[in-house]
């Protein structure tokens, strides 16, 4: 989603439909949002910034946004969903439990690693903008709950069931290790945590000595 | 523009000198006006009771309605002190926060300090009484804990760093598991404070979610959760069974 990508439409007739161009607008001004949040922080863009870099009227911006927040959440979804594809294709990609949670781990840092500003807006920067872009966040990180879950059935019959917070658990252990990586500005590092996070999800459903072997073998 | 009646009359009552004077025969503001009464209040108990004011309204504001919709005039107006008390205290709202959450994690962080080092049986009997503490606190103080598990994450760069660096306090009641893991050697440097972040995220999300009176349930799971990577399933869940007992006899 980088701006560059999407340039402004070529001036006068070029053919495109209403709704074509409102579409074009939109994403404009959320690459714009995502380029000056990369420049200055969320707390400082103005909406001036987000024009400015969208190549965009203010009009244009309050016909598609009330306000910088409700345009933080667009971009903030726009890169939930392109990960939620990518985490989709990797588990599709691969057989068993175990081999999917590692290629989905994978698929998501090495998305973010490769795009480091969107790394900072989805991990850092989201934290800071507001209300509705935080109960987002917290939603984004349960929907990762389930696949996580399904590594309850690769537990022997008649072991012990494990907690019901162990997911939840599990996920605020990688929102940190992730957050710290990208706070302490290594988010092009990501992928080197592969290891380490990919221990984390298999630990509790495969035991110590198997999660550690296909943590290894991940890298 | 009234908004200081009170503290015009409080003006009155000090024959004019608004500041106070070497003692008060009450506190200033209803809050904690104490019976009238031969004791007189010295001037540092009435900044302290101030101060203390200042950041439970802080504290149950933000709770209420997050760092950003709280504004300096419902801090003012819940703690009944005036603009210039506050600014006495504190140089803006954030400062208030700051010293808010540099107080509540100190609190705590010491508490669970100080019961894992009282425990003197083994290290995992260490870790849960400390976490026993810090349970107990999140549930007698649930506003206080969501406003430094919840919102100081999301109210900008100093908030967060004061909550980063109450994590980092945590991370060395952990570390001695390491001796117990065969293993030790690959664990990863960041392990402890990693867990330290899964235990506050737990606690956070179920603070949001309204479920304060449920957390005695969650304090058996959370600590298998943190002694698992070191011990090992099967001890882990012996020491959180043992726990789970322990708190439901």
């Amino acid at each position: 989603m980088p701006a560059e990508e999407l340039g402004p439409l070529p001036a006068g007739r070029h053919g495109y439909s209403r709704e074509q161009v409102a579409h074009h607008q939109r994403e404009r001004l959320i690459a714009g949002l995502a380029a000056a949040v990369a420049k200055r922080g969320y707390a400082a863009v103005t909406l001036a910034d987000i024009v400015r870099e969208a190549k965009v009227s203010r009009r244009v911006f309050y016909a598609n946004f009330e306000g910088k927040e409700q345009c933080f959440l667009a971009a903030f979804e726009v890169v939930v969903d392109h990960l939620r594809e990518l985490v989709g294709e990797a588990v599709e990609a691969v057989e068993g439990w175990p081999r999917q949670a590692i290629a989905a781990t994978r698929a998501a840092l090495r998305f973010l690693a490769a795009e480091p500003d969107l790394a900072r807006l989805c991990l850092l920067e989201s934290r800071g903008a507001g209300p509705a872009v935080n109960a987002r966040f917290n939603e984004a990180v349960a929907e990762l709950a389930p696949l996580l879950a399904r590594g309850r059935a690769e537990r022997p019959a008649g072991e012990r069931p494990l907690p019901g917070s162990t997911e939840d658990s599990t996920l605020g252990a990688l929102v940190s290790l992730v957050h710290r990586k990208v706070a302490t500005g290594e988010p092009e590092r990501l992928e080197e945590l592969l290891p380490e996070c990919a221990e984390l999800v298999l630990l509790p459903y495969l035991g110590p000595a198997e999660a550690a072997r296909l943590a290894r073998e991940a890298t | 523009m009234f908004g200081n009646v009170p503290q015009f009359r409080y003006r009155f009552r000090t024959n004019g000198n608004w500041r106070y004077p070497g003692s008060v025969r009450a506190l200033p503001g209803k809050a904690s006006r104490q019976p009238p009464g031969p004791e007189p209040v010295s001037r540092d108990a009435a900044a302290a009771d101030q101060r203390r004011r200042i950041l439970r309204a802080t504290a149950e504001l933000i709770a209420e309605r997050g760092y950003q919709e709280t504004t300096m005039e419902e801090i003012v107006r819940r703690a009944k002190v005036g603009y210039a008390t506050f600014y006495k205290h504190y140089a803006d709202r954030e400062a208030a926060f700051l010293a808010l959450l540099d107080a509540a994690f100190d609190r705590t962080v010491s508490r669970v300090e100080d019961a894992y080092k009282r425990e003197e049986g083994p290290w995992a009997d260490r870790v849960g009484a400390a976490l026993g503490v810090l349970f107990a606190d999140v549930a007698a103080n649930p506003e206080v804990a969501r406003v430094c598990l919840v919102e100081a994450v999301a109210a900008g760069a100093e908030p967060a760093a004061r909550h980063e660096a109450a994590l980092k306090r945590l991370a060395p009641l952990l570390r001695p598991g390491r001796e117990l893991n065969p293993r030790q050697a690959e664990l990863p440097e960041s392990l402890e404070e990693t867990l330290a972040g899964g235990v506050v995220w737990v606690l956070g999300q179920r603070l949001i979610a309204g479920e304060a009176d449920k957390l005695r349930g969650l304090f058996p799971e959370t600590l298998e959760f943190l002694l698992r990577p070191y011990v090992g399933e099967d001890e882990a869940a012996r020491e959180a069974g043992e726990v789970a007992e322990a708190i439901s006899a």
